[in-house]
């Protein structure tokens, strides 16, 4: 059985999910990607060299000590031709070895620094990406449904102002409303450990996945509904009302179903936001995040530390691409079996 | 049939110019000329800066016997200047500090569409003109890469390469604030880029083009007398909606500390300063210039969307 | 006798922001069990609007406002939307005219199929998948099996709309509508489905309300016909009058413009002129504009539609003296 990947291979079998089409379609994009993260790797990679002067000298600053110098160039390789530096760079990355820190936390690696605050951020965008799911999608389908009514009306107006408000004022109004004015301890801002409870935990983590959550769930939202009102347009449904279907099974197998596909893409473009808007909010709550230590490598100006964060973000973006394309894959047969797009 | 109906056959017969079909579908969408207000506003105020200013807003004024800074809105020192919006913890008119701050949001943010502009157009007009060559291959695969960093991320990123503050390049001085422009003009010039390139080889594909051609044109004029003129609204639209992304990433970088640098008055920075005054109970300090940007960005996202409709009325109708 | 469908001064009009379309202006008309009736005019005749207001499928900002449909007897505008729903799909059936657009492209064929007998029958799941493979079969598809399982995208054309027949005559409709069912066809797989739908006709015994605007493909499928021009009925008659004896102007029209069967086609004539903007139509006979006999009294007064010969009506004042062929 031979899965068709959308380039005119013959019509497939059937129409049940498989795992050949999963798997050829995940190497297929995989090798697509690649290409892509070898340059960006290489551009997070001179990132060091196109600023003007001596890296080492930029990060030191005024402490200027010859020999710790000559010990830092030649541990970063700087002594080396500038593209075996990089492929020493990339052959420690790809071992697992993100370099070591210089003026952040002067000797340690940046592999540890990394892992100690991965947890959180993993956390923060999860549980943004749910709470704006789980908000948007429903609130999309209803404001579709019921277009121009005053439902509608609210949740369009909130969903403008959703967009409109930057995640750092609205953390800030949180943490001015929820902390300073209900007097919550959670409302606060900082960060409680997994390890003193779950429940504490999240409390301290809802105020920030909401103000990151927000704007990704106005934009989601506004997208659902106009690929809804798209769709209750499109002939099938009208097919399918003229078929006597109830409306209930209308919405759900020809509405939804297909008015998910484009928002699915937006979903997965707008990822980007979630990743950068992170290292926001995390600065407004004070949690020890990844996008905490690379403001703080940015301000110490540790390039070994800026180069593993941004490089891990782009990876980050470049799977979740991946996984929505797999998405796509399983709402659109056109895409799974081939055939017109 | 209703399908139909829209469909062109009966908007025979209303002859206008393109300008007044424009201006007429603009109209129609209320909430696109709130948009437009908003935006008229923050030019004005950009623009009169200085006129409006009650104070210089760098000079620091020390609080009445019995208070401290920051003073709430309303206050008055000791010689009875009035602070409408209250001060800062320097004893800085908030005021003046968030009517100058609203000016350099604006600079930063035309000056880096301004330049993000030029070179996406410049690429996007090349790859376009020359879709299917090597030089479109290259140039939108750079895009693509560019665009598989987040635009803050990128931003941030760069900022890390260039360094806080002003940078010196050979005998060169880049000011801080141009630096800021040129790594938000280059974090989003390519979005520019793929705009522009769409909208070339669409025009490519119409018949005066191809006129042209026949008539003896060279490639570089039909691209500058022709097609170009063509692409100048849907540029513009991008434009627009991309000013509301970059008064925010403007006033993210600055309020991550990475972007305009004190004393100078900067609304993302502002909202940096509240967050240690937030316990204190001062809500002004954050309030205040937290709600011009959300403003700002409010009205860019409604004129933008206003002219897109405008522009393309049958999409927005599907849209609405 | 009633009939099975009788429509009597239906109206139907669209509330656009440029103004009101007269889509279908007061038109009234008749269809007997087991008849095939043609309807002929140009896009913006308002075919479609009285095929989706027979239906009762018109949206905002369309509305019905005023008229009756009488199916079976029973007016269909006075019944509550939970009845219609039960009716579409059952009794009256619908088969439009761009099957992949037609279709939900992300159920399979079977699937779509199924859903219909799922919400008209008490089909258990097994036996409602099996009569869809059945009806693939019995609309022509090869190896129905198989092609249920697959989505609308990986069916040619003619297959597709094969499918959309079978799904619309899934519960033995009394009555089927179809709208332009061959545009999107060649034509050797036009004939086919025509072919198709004369043998299922036979068959189950269904009236066919068939929109179309090629009078050609009414000549060979149904026995009488009406013409409609800018939301009215200009003529009606069985379909050898109307070939023989054409009394409109612009059924005369649309006669010059289809390329006669035998002998070499002389040159084809398109009528001059575009259909009226339904918003702003023209005082007197909305053909007049188009018509070269038109006088004083076409653009003053508009002509009723009256018998001229038994079965054949016309709105025309000067009915008949377009002359003939020439």
């Amino acid at each position: 059985m031979e899965p068709a990947l959308g380039d005119g291979n013959p019509v497939p079998q059937g129409p049940s999910f498989s795992w050949a089409w999963m798997i050829a379609f995940l190497s297929k994009r995989l090798l697509l990607a690649i290409p892509t993260l070898l340059v960006a790797s290489f551009l997070i990679f001179s990132l060091v060299h196109i600023a003007p002067g001596d890296p080492i000298q930029v990060m030191l600053g005024d402490f200027q000590d010859p020999e710790l110098i000559a010990r830092l160039r030649h541990e970063m390789g700087l002594d080396l031709p500038l593209f075996q530096q990089y492929l020493h760079w990339l052959g420690n990355i790809v071992r697992g070895d993100l370099g070591i820190s210089i003026t952040v936390q002067r000797g340690a690696s940046v592999t540890d620094l990394i892992l100690q605050r991965f947890a959180v951020t993993v956390e923060l965008a999860l549980l943004s990406l749910t709470i704006a799911l789980l908000i948007a999608i429903p609130t999309g389908i209803v404001s579709a449904l019921r277009q121009n009514k005053l439902s509608d009306h609210i949740s369009r107006i909130i969903a403008l102002l959703g967009v409109s408000i930057p995640n750092f004022f609205l953390g800030i109004l949180l943490i001015l409303f929820v902390g300073v004015y209900l007097r919550k301890p959670w409302g606060a801002g900082g960060y409680v450990p997994l390890s003193r409870g779950l429940l504490k935990n999240l409390a301290h983590m809802f105020l920030p996945a909401v103000a990151l959550g927000t704007a990704y769930a106005a934009i989601i939202m506004r997208m659902m509904r106009s690929a809804m009102l798209d769709t209750m347009s499109r002939d099938f449904v009208r097919t399918a009302r003229a078929m006597g279907i109830a409306p209930g099974d209308i919405v759900r197998r020809d509405i939804v179903k297909n008015a998910l596909i484009p928002v699915v893409t937006v979903i997965g473009n707008s990822i980007g936001y979630l990743l950068g808007g992170s290292i926001v909010t995390e600065t407004v709550f004070r949690l020890p995040g990844v996008g905490n230590l690379v403001i703080m490598g940015v301000f110490r100006r540790d390039f070994p530390v800026i180069q593993a964060v941004v490089l891990i973000i782009v990876v980050v973006r470049i799977v979740i691409n991946l996984v929505v394309d797999l998405t796509y894959g399983f709402l659109d047969p056109r895409i799974r079996y081939g055939g017109e797009r | 049939m209703a399908r139909e109906i829209q469909s062109g056959e009966y908007e025979l017969g209303t002859h206008r110019t393109l300008l007044q079909e424009f201006w007429r579908n603009f109209r129609r969408n209320k909430l696109s000329l709130v948009g437009g207000v908003i935006v008229l506003f923050y030019a004005f105020l950009a623009v009169f800066a200085p006129l409006l200013a009650p104070y210089d807003p760098i000079e620091q004024f020390d609080a009445p016997r019995g208070m401290r800074n920051p003073m709430p809105p309303l206050s008055r020192d000791e010689d009875g200047r009035l602070f409408l919006l209250g001060t800062d913890k320097f004893g800085r008119d908030i005021l003046s500090r968030a009517i100058y701050g609203t000016r350099t949001l604006l600079q930063v943010a035309v000056g880096s569409i301004s330049i993000a502009m030029l070179i996406g157009v410049t690429m996007g007009a090349v790859a376009g003109y020359r879709a299917g060559t090597w030089v479109d291959e290259l140039l939108m695969r750079a895009v693509d890469i560019m665009l598989s960093f987040p635009s803050l991320v990128l931003a941030i990123a760069l900022v890390g390469a260039f360094g806080i503050g002003k940078i010196q390049v050979g005998p060169f001085t880049v000011s801080n604030i141009v630096k800021i422009m040129l790594v938000i003009a280059v974090t989003y010039s390519p979005r520019f880029a793929r705009v522009m390139r769409a909208v070339v080889l669409q025009e490519m594909a119409k018949d005066y083009v191809a006129a042209a051609r026949i008539s003896g044109a060279s490639g570089a004029r039909i691209l500058l007398t022709e097609i170009l003129p063509n692409t100048i609204p849907p540029i513009i639209v991008q434009a627009s909606l991309m000013m509301a992304t970059t008064v925010l990433t403007t006033s993210s970088l600055s309020f991550l500390g990475l972007g305009l640098q004190p004393p100078r008055p900067s609304l993302g920075l502002m909202l940096n300063e509240a967050r240690d005054y937030l316990f204190w109970g001062a809500w002004w300090y954050a309030v205040v210039p937290g709600g011009l940007i959300t403003l700002a960005i409010l009205g860019f996202n409604l004129l933008g969307d206003g002219l897109r409709d405008a522009l393309d009325p049958r999409q927005a109708r599907r849209r609405r | 006798m009633s009939g099975l469908l009788r429509v009597e001064g239906l109206v139907t009009r669209f509330y656009t922001e440029e103004g009101v379309v007269k889509a279908v202006d007061g038109n009234s008309f008749h269809l007997e069990e087991n008849e095939a009736l043609g309807v002929v005019g140009e896009s913006g005749s308002g075919k479609t609007v009285t095929a989706l207001s027979i239906m009762r499928l018109i949206e905002a900002p369309g509305r019905i406002e005023a008229g009756r449909i009488l199916f079976r007897g029973e007016d269909l505008l006075t019944k509550p939307e939970r009845e219609m729903r039960r009716i579409r799909g059952r009794d009256l059936s619908m088969v439009f005219q761009d099957s992949l657009s037609s279709l939900n492209p992300t159920l399979t064929v079977g699937a779509q199929i199924a859903r219909v007998l799922k919400h008209h029958t008490r089909l258990s799941s097994r036996a409602r998948r099996r009569r869809a493979v059945e009806l693939l079969a019995a609309v022509g598809i090869p190896e129905p099996e198989k092609r249920a399982s697959h989505y609308p995208h990986q069916l040619s054309g003619g297959m597709r709309q094969r499918a959309l027949i079978a799904m619309a005559i899934s519960c033995n409709p009394k009555l089927l509508i179809l709208d332009e069912p061959t545009t999107a066809l060649d034509v050797t797989i036009e004939a086919q489905i025509f072919e198709l739908i004369g043998k299922l006709k036979g068959e189950f015994g269904m009236g066919v309300f068939l929109i179309t605007h090629d009078l050609s493909v009414v000549a060979s499928f149904c026995r009488r016909v009406i013409i409609m021009y800018a939301g009215k009925i200009v003529e009606e008659a069985p379909v050898g009058d109307l070939y023989a004896n054409p009394l409109h102007p612009y059924t005369l029209g649309l006669l010059r413009s289809i390329p006669p069967l035998d002998g070499e086609a002389e040159r084809l004539e398109s009528i001059p002129g575009e259909v009226p903007d339904l918003i702003n139509l023209p005082p007197g006979c909305n053909f007049s504009p188009r018509c070269h006999l038109a006088d004083e009294r076409c653009w003053q007064r508009e002509p009723e539609l009256l018998e001229a010969s038994p079965g054949h009506r016309v709105a025309c004042w000067k009915a008949g003296k377009g002359g003939k062929g020439g």
